[in-house]
Protein backbone atom coordinates (compact mmCIF):
# COMPACT_ATOMS: atom_id res chain seq x y z
CA UNK A 1 0.00 0.00 0.00
CA UNK A 2 1.49 3.10 -1.07
CA UNK A 3 1.17 6.04 1.32
CA UNK A 4 0.35 9.49 -0.34
CA UNK A 5 3.67 10.71 -1.55
CA UNK A 6 5.16 7.71 -2.45
CA UNK A 7 1.91 7.49 -4.67
CA UNK A 8 2.57 10.94 -6.54
CA UNK A 9 5.79 9.98 -6.56
CA UNK A 10 5.21 7.00 -8.71
CA UNK A 11 2.83 9.06 -10.72
CA UNK A 12 4.89 11.37 -11.39
CA UNK A 13 7.65 8.89 -12.29
CA UNK A 14 4.60 6.57 -14.50
CA UNK A 15 4.24 10.22 -16.44
CA UNK A 16 7.38 10.35 -17.75
CA UNK A 17 8.53 7.27 -18.64
CA UNK A 18 5.02 6.32 -20.17
CA UNK A 19 5.32 8.14 -24.09
CA UNK A 20 1.75 7.60 -24.42
CA UNK A 21 0.32 8.80 -21.00
CA UNK A 22 2.32 11.59 -20.84
CA UNK A 23 1.51 14.14 -23.86
CA UNK A 24 -2.10 14.13 -22.82
CA UNK A 25 -1.69 14.32 -19.51
CA UNK A 26 0.71 17.26 -19.93
CA UNK A 27 -1.55 18.78 -22.66
CA UNK A 28 -4.22 18.97 -20.15
CA UNK A 29 -2.04 20.23 -17.29
CA UNK A 30 -0.46 23.45 -19.49
CA UNK A 31 2.75 24.53 -19.38
CA UNK A 32 3.34 24.45 -15.85
CA UNK A 33 2.64 20.72 -15.81
CA UNK A 34 5.19 19.57 -13.13
CA UNK A 35 4.45 22.55 -10.87
CA UNK A 36 0.57 21.15 -10.87
CA UNK A 37 1.69 17.50 -10.34
CA UNK A 38 3.71 18.87 -7.95
CA UNK A 39 1.30 20.92 -5.96
CA UNK A 40 -0.82 17.41 -5.67
CA UNK A 41 0.47 16.84 -2.81
CA UNK A 42 2.27 19.08 -0.48
CA UNK A 43 3.79 16.44 1.52
CA UNK A 44 6.41 15.90 -1.30
CA UNK A 45 9.37 18.19 0.64
CA UNK A 46 12.13 19.29 -0.77
CA UNK A 47 14.15 17.11 1.87
CA UNK A 48 12.48 14.02 -0.12
CA UNK A 49 13.22 15.46 -3.54
CA UNK A 50 16.77 15.97 -2.61
CA UNK A 51 17.20 12.43 -1.51
CA UNK A 52 15.58 10.93 -4.72
CA UNK A 53 17.34 13.29 -6.83
CA UNK A 54 20.50 11.96 -5.54
CA UNK A 55 19.16 8.64 -6.24
CA UNK A 56 18.78 9.56 -9.56
CA UNK A 57 15.01 9.97 -10.08
CA UNK A 58 15.02 12.67 -12.96
CA UNK A 59 11.87 13.64 -12.09
CA UNK A 60 12.56 14.89 -8.63
CA UNK A 61 15.31 16.39 -10.24
CA UNK A 62 13.21 18.30 -12.58
CA UNK A 63 10.82 18.97 -9.63
CA UNK A 64 13.06 20.69 -7.47
CA UNK A 65 14.53 22.88 -10.35
CA UNK A 66 11.52 24.22 -10.97
CA UNK A 67 10.29 24.44 -7.57
CA UNK A 68 13.45 26.55 -6.46
CA UNK A 69 14.59 27.80 -9.65
CA UNK A 70 12.10 31.48 -9.54
CA UNK A 71 13.69 32.09 -5.60
CA UNK A 72 16.87 31.56 -6.78
CA UNK A 73 16.60 33.55 -9.49
CA UNK A 74 15.54 36.14 -7.24
CA UNK A 75 17.86 35.85 -5.33
CA UNK A 76 20.39 36.64 -8.04
CA UNK A 77 18.42 39.80 -9.16
CA UNK A 78 18.46 41.61 -5.90
CA UNK A 79 22.42 41.45 -5.80
CA UNK A 80 21.77 44.37 -8.90
CA UNK A 81 22.97 41.90 -11.56
CA UNK A 82 21.46 42.13 -14.84
CA UNK A 83 18.41 39.48 -15.84
CA UNK A 84 20.62 37.80 -18.70
CA UNK A 85 23.21 37.74 -15.74
CA UNK A 86 21.10 36.46 -13.20
CA UNK A 87 19.98 32.99 -15.83
CA UNK A 88 23.94 32.36 -15.92
CA UNK A 89 23.80 32.11 -12.54
CA UNK A 90 21.05 30.10 -12.01
CA UNK A 91 22.29 27.75 -14.49
CA UNK A 92 25.86 27.51 -12.71
CA UNK A 93 24.56 27.22 -9.67
CA UNK A 94 22.18 24.10 -10.87
CA UNK A 95 25.31 22.74 -12.47
CA UNK A 96 27.63 23.00 -9.61
CA UNK A 97 24.44 21.69 -7.04
CA UNK A 98 24.41 18.35 -9.83
CA UNK A 99 28.28 17.92 -9.46
CA UNK A 100 28.45 18.43 -5.92
CA UNK A 101 24.90 16.58 -4.78
CA UNK A 102 26.50 14.14 -2.75
CA UNK A 103 27.46 16.55 -0.35
CA UNK A 104 23.68 17.11 0.69
CA UNK A 105 22.76 14.85 3.92
CA UNK A 106 19.57 13.11 3.92
CA UNK A 107 17.28 14.52 6.29
CA UNK A 108 18.73 17.88 6.42
CA UNK A 109 17.70 21.22 5.50
CA UNK A 110 17.83 21.72 1.90
CA UNK A 111 17.77 25.49 1.23
CA UNK A 112 21.17 26.45 3.57
CA UNK A 113 22.67 24.21 1.40
CA UNK A 114 21.42 25.04 -1.79
CA UNK A 115 21.96 29.25 -0.77
CA UNK A 116 25.54 28.22 0.26
CA UNK A 117 26.25 26.99 -3.28
CA UNK A 118 24.57 29.65 -4.79
CA UNK A 119 26.36 32.17 -2.57
CA UNK A 120 29.92 30.93 -3.86
CA UNK A 121 28.71 30.83 -7.44
CA UNK A 122 27.79 34.53 -6.83
CA UNK A 123 30.90 35.37 -5.04
CA UNK A 124 33.54 33.61 -7.64
CA UNK A 125 31.73 35.39 -10.76
CA UNK A 126 31.92 38.41 -9.00
CA UNK A 127 35.82 37.72 -8.11
CA UNK A 128 36.00 36.72 -12.15
CA UNK A 129 34.10 39.87 -13.32
CA UNK A 130 36.60 42.29 -11.35
CA UNK A 131 39.61 40.40 -12.22
CA UNK A 132 38.68 40.66 -15.86
CA UNK A 133 37.52 43.98 -15.79
CA UNK A 134 33.99 43.45 -16.75
CA UNK A 135 32.98 44.47 -13.04
CA UNK A 136 33.23 48.27 -14.32
CA UNK A 137 31.09 47.45 -16.93
CA UNK A 138 28.16 45.60 -14.81
CA UNK A 139 28.72 48.07 -12.22
CA UNK A 140 27.71 50.98 -14.81
CA UNK A 141 24.94 48.98 -16.09
CA UNK A 142 23.74 48.04 -12.42
CA UNK A 143 23.93 51.75 -11.21
CA UNK A 144 20.35 52.24 -13.75
CA UNK A 145 18.65 49.56 -11.58
CA UNK A 146 18.20 51.80 -8.90
CA UNK A 147 17.91 55.06 -10.56
CA UNK A 148 14.60 53.51 -12.99
CA UNK A 149 13.32 51.79 -10.22
CA UNK A 150 13.58 54.74 -8.40
CA UNK A 151 11.60 56.53 -11.35
CA UNK A 152 9.02 54.01 -11.29
CA UNK A 153 8.18 54.06 -7.94
CA UNK A 154 4.50 54.01 -6.79
CA UNK A 155 2.94 52.62 -3.83
CA UNK A 156 4.61 49.09 -3.93
CA UNK A 157 8.17 49.78 -5.18
CA UNK A 158 9.64 46.37 -6.47
CA UNK A 159 11.98 43.96 -4.50
CA UNK A 160 15.32 44.89 -5.99
CA UNK A 161 14.55 48.92 -5.99
CA UNK A 162 13.35 48.65 -1.77
CA UNK A 163 16.48 46.52 -1.06
CA UNK A 164 18.88 48.80 -3.32
CA UNK A 165 20.06 51.28 -0.39
CA UNK A 166 21.06 47.84 1.75
CA UNK A 167 24.66 46.85 1.91
CA UNK A 168 25.58 43.80 0.16
CA UNK A 169 25.49 41.53 2.99
CA UNK A 170 22.29 42.88 4.64
CA UNK A 171 20.69 42.78 1.36
CA UNK A 172 21.52 38.76 1.07
CA UNK A 173 19.95 38.25 4.19
CA UNK A 174 16.84 39.92 3.80
CA UNK A 175 16.86 37.88 0.30
CA UNK A 176 17.12 34.76 1.78
CA UNK A 177 14.70 35.43 4.77
CA UNK A 178 11.93 36.76 2.70
CA UNK A 179 12.05 35.58 -0.84
CA UNK A 180 13.04 31.94 0.23
CA UNK A 181 11.62 31.73 3.37
CA UNK A 182 14.21 30.71 5.66
CA UNK A 183 14.62 31.15 8.86
CA UNK A 184 17.42 32.91 10.76
CA UNK A 185 18.86 29.93 11.75
CA UNK A 186 18.73 28.57 7.82
CA UNK A 187 20.55 31.62 6.73
CA UNK A 188 22.70 31.31 9.41
CA UNK A 189 23.83 27.79 7.80
CA UNK A 190 24.03 29.34 4.22
CA UNK A 191 25.90 31.77 5.34
CA UNK A 192 28.50 30.33 7.50
CA UNK A 193 27.78 33.26 10.67
CA UNK A 194 25.81 32.75 13.92
CA UNK A 195 22.17 33.45 14.32
CA UNK A 196 23.19 36.58 16.52
CA UNK A 197 25.10 37.86 13.48
CA UNK A 198 22.32 36.74 10.97
CA UNK A 199 19.39 38.81 13.57
CA UNK A 200 21.92 42.03 13.72
CA UNK A 201 22.27 42.30 10.20
CA UNK A 202 18.47 42.16 9.56
CA UNK A 203 17.80 44.67 12.49
CA UNK A 204 20.38 46.63 10.67
CA UNK A 205 18.62 46.24 7.44
CA UNK A 206 14.99 47.24 9.06
CA UNK A 207 16.34 50.25 10.40
CA UNK A 208 17.20 51.58 6.93
CA UNK A 209 14.20 50.12 5.26
CA UNK A 210 12.39 51.97 7.63
CA UNK A 211 13.76 55.11 6.51
CA UNK A 212 13.63 54.22 2.88
CA UNK A 213 10.10 53.41 2.81
CA UNK A 214 8.85 56.14 4.90
CA UNK A 215 10.48 58.39 2.42
CA UNK A 216 8.73 57.11 -0.76
CA UNK A 217 5.50 56.82 1.07
CA UNK A 218 5.32 53.23 1.34
CA UNK A 219 2.35 52.66 3.78
CA UNK A 220 0.77 49.65 5.54
CA UNK A 221 -2.00 47.77 3.97
CA UNK A 222 -3.58 47.13 7.25
CA UNK A 223 -6.82 49.21 7.61
CA UNK A 224 -7.14 51.51 10.73
CA UNK A 225 -3.30 51.36 11.38
CA UNK A 226 -1.44 54.14 11.82
CA UNK A 227 2.12 53.53 10.25
CA UNK B 1 6.41 52.91 10.43
CA UNK B 2 6.74 49.93 12.25
CA UNK B 3 8.57 45.63 11.55
CA UNK B 4 5.33 44.36 10.50
CA UNK B 5 4.52 47.60 8.08
CA UNK B 6 8.13 46.46 6.74
CA UNK B 7 7.27 42.95 6.22
CA UNK B 8 4.44 43.79 4.60
CA UNK B 9 6.25 46.09 1.60
CA UNK B 10 8.53 43.38 1.37
CA UNK B 11 5.99 40.42 1.36
CA UNK B 12 3.93 42.44 -1.40
CA UNK B 13 7.64 43.36 -3.06
CA UNK B 14 8.59 39.54 -3.12
CA UNK B 15 5.61 38.03 -4.27
CA UNK B 16 5.51 39.96 -7.49
CA UNK B 17 8.30 37.74 -8.86
CA UNK B 18 9.25 37.74 -12.41
CA UNK B 19 9.07 34.70 -14.20
CA UNK B 20 12.16 32.36 -14.85
CA UNK B 21 12.42 31.61 -18.84
CA UNK B 22 10.81 28.06 -18.80
CA UNK B 23 12.69 27.44 -21.86
CA UNK B 24 15.98 27.87 -19.25
CA UNK B 25 14.07 25.79 -16.96
CA UNK B 26 14.05 23.37 -19.75
CA UNK B 27 17.55 23.66 -20.65
CA UNK B 28 18.94 23.02 -16.56
CA UNK B 29 16.89 19.75 -16.53
CA UNK B 30 17.86 18.56 -19.66
CA UNK B 31 21.52 19.37 -18.50
CA UNK B 32 21.02 17.69 -15.46
CA UNK B 33 19.40 14.82 -16.72
CA UNK B 34 22.07 14.16 -19.04
CA UNK B 35 24.59 12.85 -16.54
CA UNK B 36 22.07 11.72 -13.91
CA UNK B 37 23.62 9.13 -12.35
CA UNK B 38 23.26 7.99 -8.54
CA UNK B 39 25.40 9.24 -5.89
CA UNK B 40 26.29 7.93 -2.38
CA UNK B 41 25.97 10.78 0.00
CA UNK B 42 28.76 11.69 2.10
CA UNK B 43 29.21 9.88 5.47
CA UNK B 44 27.49 11.23 8.59
CA UNK B 45 29.58 14.42 9.94
CA UNK B 46 30.66 12.26 13.07
CA UNK B 47 32.29 9.44 11.06
CA UNK B 48 34.38 11.94 8.88
CA UNK B 49 35.10 13.72 12.43
CA UNK B 50 36.44 10.39 14.02
CA UNK B 51 38.63 9.96 10.87
CA UNK B 52 40.36 13.10 11.40
CA UNK B 53 40.82 12.98 14.81
CA UNK B 54 42.37 9.30 14.17
CA UNK B 55 44.48 10.68 11.43
CA UNK B 56 46.01 13.64 13.94
CA UNK B 57 46.65 11.27 16.33
CA UNK B 58 47.52 8.47 14.83
CA UNK B 59 50.70 10.46 12.75
CA UNK B 60 51.71 12.69 15.71
CA UNK B 61 52.02 8.99 17.62
CA UNK B 62 53.91 7.40 14.60
CA UNK B 63 56.07 10.64 15.11
CA UNK B 64 56.87 10.49 18.54
CA UNK B 65 57.43 6.81 18.32
CA UNK B 66 59.98 7.11 15.68
CA UNK B 67 61.31 10.32 17.12
CA UNK B 68 61.40 8.81 20.88
CA UNK B 69 58.38 9.80 23.92
CA UNK B 70 60.90 11.64 25.99
CA UNK B 71 58.69 14.97 26.25
CA UNK B 72 55.57 12.83 27.98
CA UNK B 73 58.16 10.30 29.96
CA UNK B 74 59.60 13.63 31.45
CA UNK B 75 56.31 15.02 32.12
CA UNK B 76 54.63 14.21 35.66
CA UNK B 77 51.26 13.44 36.26
CA UNK B 78 49.60 17.29 36.02
CA UNK B 79 50.73 18.38 33.24
CA UNK B 80 49.84 15.16 30.88
CA UNK B 81 46.31 15.57 32.62
CA UNK B 82 46.12 18.97 31.13
CA UNK B 83 48.22 19.52 28.07
CA UNK B 84 46.67 16.37 26.39
CA UNK B 85 43.31 16.61 27.08
CA UNK B 86 43.51 20.05 25.70
CA UNK B 87 45.47 19.50 22.45
CA UNK B 88 42.45 15.97 22.58
CA UNK B 89 39.72 19.38 23.07
CA UNK B 90 41.35 21.51 20.18
CA UNK B 91 42.02 18.33 17.40
CA UNK B 92 38.06 17.78 17.74
CA UNK B 93 37.34 21.36 17.44
CA UNK B 94 39.19 21.88 14.62
CA UNK B 95 38.79 18.48 13.02
CA UNK B 96 34.35 19.37 13.23
CA UNK B 97 35.54 22.84 11.39
CA UNK B 98 37.17 20.93 9.00
CA UNK B 99 33.93 18.74 8.16
CA UNK B 100 31.60 21.70 8.59
CA UNK B 101 34.28 23.54 5.75
CA UNK B 102 33.57 21.08 3.27
CA UNK B 103 29.70 20.08 3.89
CA UNK B 104 27.75 23.24 2.39
CA UNK B 105 25.45 24.83 4.46
CA UNK B 106 26.63 23.32 7.80
CA UNK B 107 26.29 25.27 11.40
CA UNK B 108 29.19 26.59 11.88
CA UNK B 109 29.90 26.98 15.32
CA UNK B 110 33.56 28.90 15.30
CA UNK B 111 35.29 30.24 12.43
CA UNK B 112 38.78 28.41 11.69
CA UNK B 113 40.64 31.50 12.34
CA UNK B 114 38.66 32.27 15.77
CA UNK B 115 39.36 28.39 16.21
CA UNK B 116 43.29 28.93 15.12
CA UNK B 117 43.39 32.08 16.93
CA UNK B 118 42.13 30.55 20.25
CA UNK B 119 44.41 27.48 20.40
CA UNK B 120 47.44 29.66 19.78
CA UNK B 121 46.09 31.37 23.15
CA UNK B 122 44.83 28.22 25.07
CA UNK B 123 47.97 26.67 24.14
CA UNK B 124 50.57 29.36 25.22
CA UNK B 125 48.63 29.71 28.39
CA UNK B 126 48.35 26.27 29.42
CA UNK B 127 52.28 26.43 28.99
CA UNK B 128 52.77 29.58 31.08
CA UNK B 129 50.62 27.90 33.42
CA UNK B 130 52.67 24.40 34.06
CA UNK B 131 56.10 25.51 33.31
CA UNK B 132 57.79 27.17 35.02
CA UNK B 133 61.73 27.35 33.84
CA UNK B 134 62.26 30.55 32.32
CA UNK B 135 65.94 29.63 30.90
CA UNK B 136 66.21 30.18 27.36
CA UNK B 137 69.80 28.14 25.91
CA UNK B 138 69.74 27.43 22.81
CA UNK B 139 66.34 29.12 22.25
CA UNK B 140 66.74 29.24 18.14
CA UNK B 141 68.84 26.05 17.45
CA UNK B 142 66.56 23.94 19.12
CA UNK B 143 63.34 26.24 18.49
CA UNK B 144 63.92 25.76 14.91
CA UNK B 145 64.41 21.78 15.15
CA UNK B 146 61.31 21.61 16.52
CA UNK B 147 59.45 24.18 14.67
CA UNK B 148 60.75 21.66 11.94
CA UNK B 149 59.71 18.36 12.85
CA UNK B 150 56.20 20.46 14.20
CA UNK B 151 55.82 21.20 10.46
CA UNK B 152 56.81 17.97 9.26
CA UNK B 153 54.40 16.15 10.51
CA UNK B 154 51.34 18.75 9.99
CA UNK B 155 52.02 17.77 6.28
CA UNK B 156 51.29 13.84 6.05
CA UNK B 157 48.34 15.26 8.24
CA UNK B 158 47.34 18.07 5.80
CA UNK B 159 47.26 15.82 2.94
CA UNK B 160 45.50 12.50 4.58
CA UNK B 161 42.88 14.98 6.29
CA UNK B 162 42.37 16.73 2.53
CA UNK B 163 41.78 12.79 1.16
CA UNK B 164 39.31 12.43 3.84
CA UNK B 165 37.41 15.21 3.01
CA UNK B 166 38.21 15.26 -0.69
CA UNK B 167 34.69 14.67 -1.44
CA UNK B 168 33.31 17.68 0.17
CA UNK B 169 32.69 21.12 -1.32
CA UNK B 170 34.25 24.10 0.47
CA UNK B 171 31.95 26.59 -0.73
CA UNK B 172 34.96 29.20 1.44
CA UNK B 173 38.00 27.68 0.13
CA UNK B 174 40.09 30.20 2.03
CA UNK B 175 38.50 29.09 5.19
CA UNK B 176 38.47 25.10 4.65
CA UNK B 177 42.65 25.82 4.17
CA UNK B 178 42.71 27.65 7.48
CA UNK B 179 40.84 24.63 8.89
CA UNK B 180 42.73 21.80 7.90
CA UNK B 181 45.88 23.70 8.40
CA UNK B 182 44.83 24.22 11.91
CA UNK B 183 44.20 20.38 12.63
CA UNK B 184 47.36 19.53 11.06
CA UNK B 185 49.70 22.12 13.23
CA UNK B 186 47.86 20.36 16.12
CA UNK B 187 48.83 17.23 15.36
CA UNK B 188 52.42 18.59 15.01
CA UNK B 189 51.91 20.63 18.31
CA UNK B 190 50.89 16.93 19.65
CA UNK B 191 53.79 15.10 18.35
CA UNK B 192 56.45 17.72 19.96
CA UNK B 193 54.97 17.43 23.30
CA UNK B 194 55.11 13.97 22.84
CA UNK B 195 58.77 14.13 22.02
CA UNK B 196 60.15 17.15 22.89
CA UNK B 197 61.94 17.34 26.37
CA UNK B 198 63.07 20.88 26.48
CA UNK B 199 60.08 22.41 28.93
CA UNK B 200 61.67 25.90 29.00
CA UNK B 201 58.86 28.30 28.74
CA UNK B 202 60.08 30.63 25.89
CA UNK B 203 61.28 27.38 23.80
CA UNK B 204 57.25 25.95 24.57
CA UNK B 205 55.26 29.08 24.03
CA UNK B 206 57.19 30.15 21.19
CA UNK B 207 58.36 27.64 18.87
CA UNK B 208 55.79 24.45 19.64
CA UNK B 209 53.01 27.83 19.28
CA UNK B 210 54.81 28.31 15.99
CA UNK B 211 53.64 25.47 14.55
CA UNK B 212 50.25 25.75 14.87
CA UNK B 213 50.30 29.39 13.79
CA UNK B 214 52.43 28.90 10.78
CA UNK B 215 50.49 25.34 10.02
CA UNK B 216 46.71 27.25 9.99
CA UNK B 217 48.78 30.16 7.68
CA UNK B 218 50.03 27.89 5.53
CA UNK B 219 46.63 26.28 4.65
CA UNK B 220 45.12 29.76 4.18
CA UNK B 221 48.72 30.12 1.96
CA UNK B 222 48.04 27.16 0.06
CA UNK B 223 44.32 27.84 -1.28
CA UNK B 224 44.84 31.38 -1.71
CA UNK B 225 48.05 30.39 -4.01
CA UNK B 226 45.67 27.43 -6.06
CA UNK B 227 43.27 30.48 -6.24
CA UNK B 228 45.83 32.52 -8.02
CA UNK B 229 47.09 30.07 -10.12
CA UNK B 230 43.92 28.86 -11.05
CA UNK B 231 42.58 32.37 -12.62
CA UNK B 232 46.18 33.70 -14.11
Amino acid sequence: MLGTAEGAAVLNRTILTQPSLAPPIRHFLGDNWMTALFSMDSDIGIESLMARYQQGDFTAATALVNQLSPQLHRFFLVQFVSRRYADDLLQETWLRIHEVRHTYRPGQPVLPWLYAIARHIRVDHYRKARRTEIREQSLDENLDIPQQAGAAEAKTPDLEAILATLPESQREVIAMLKVAGMSLEEVARATSSSVGSVKQKAHRAYEKLRERLSGIGVRSERKGEPS
Amino acid sequence: MRDRDIDDALNRAAGASPDVDPALLGRIASSIGASLQPVRPLPPSGVLVAALIVVSVAVASAGAAILGFHGIQAMNAVEIALIFPVLLALIGLAAAACVGEMVPGSRRRVAPWVLLASGCLALTAVFALLFTDYRTESFVSQGVACLKAGLLHAIPTAVVSWWVLHRGFAVNSLAAGVAVGTLSGLAGVSMLELHCQNFEVPHVMVWHTAVLALSGAAGALVVSAGRFLRWK
